[in-house]
């Protein structure tokens, strides 16, 4: 399958047409893990968002005041990771690993999205507006999740 | 094409924290789904948010797979 048509499965890109997508094809670079490998390490720089394509990976969060680790949730193909760092350029909120072998990415870099948004800001909205959508997602899930707790 | 992105959740999963991840076919009761190295049975599905486009926001409940 073909970056482009994987990209069709992935709510961030939902509404792009299909040359918005060819661009964003364009600096979408594979990436492979084994079960184990850190993705992202919490604390680090965000230069890179990842899209799951296939596998699965696990977000968990180190709390240095109670040296807790907590796996926050397990997301699987279509999911993307570290995109909060594209928006806010912070530090990485959590660790990223992968529980699946392979788990097959799609990296995109801070640099080529930016670019990609500032020559075309239609690319740069929608992807702002499904971003939304998806953090929008996650709170849903994070309180089905306590209510189960 | 219609995209499934399922939110889970497992009862009686013991530490298993809940995934999110996208389907190709409309989960229903009963099916078993896999996450990770497991395997979950469905007993709830649930809409989260109306669909959007292809795509379709659903809330699962599962439990563990008996061998």
């Amino acid at each position: 399958m073909s970056i482009k048509e994987i990209l069709k499965g992935i709510e961030m890109f939902d509404g792009l047409t299909d040359s918005d997508l060819e661009s964003v094809a364009a600096v979408c670079r594979p990436r492979q893990f084994q079960e184990g490998d850190v993705v992202a390490e919490q604390h680090s720089p965000g230069v890179e968002m990842f899209i799951i394509e296939d596998g699965f990976v696990e977000v968990v969060v180190d709390n240095s005041d109670d040296a807790a680790r907590k796996v926050i949730v397990n997301l699987g193909s279509g999911q993307t990771v570290g995109e909060m760092s594209l928006v806010d350029q912070g530090p990485r909120s959590a660790t990223v690993r992968a529980i699946s072998s392979p788990t097959v990415v799609q990296v995109v870099s801070q640099a080529d999205f930016e670019r990609l948004c500032d020559e075309n800001s239609r690319i740069g909205y929608v992807v702002m507006r499904n971003i939304a959508a998806d953090l929008s997602f996650r709170l849903r899930q994070r309180l089905m999740s306590d209510k189960r707790g | 094409m219609a995209v499934y992105k399922v939110s889970v959740v497992v009862s009686g999963g013991g530490n298993y924290p809940g995934a999110i991840l996208n389907l190709k076919q409309e989960p229903k009761v009963g099916d078993v789904i896999k996450l990770g190295a497991e395997d979950f049975v469905i007993t709830e599905v649930l809409q989260l948010m109306p669909p959007r486009g292809d795509f379709h926001f659903l809330h699962v409940t599962c439990r563990p797979k008996a061998d």
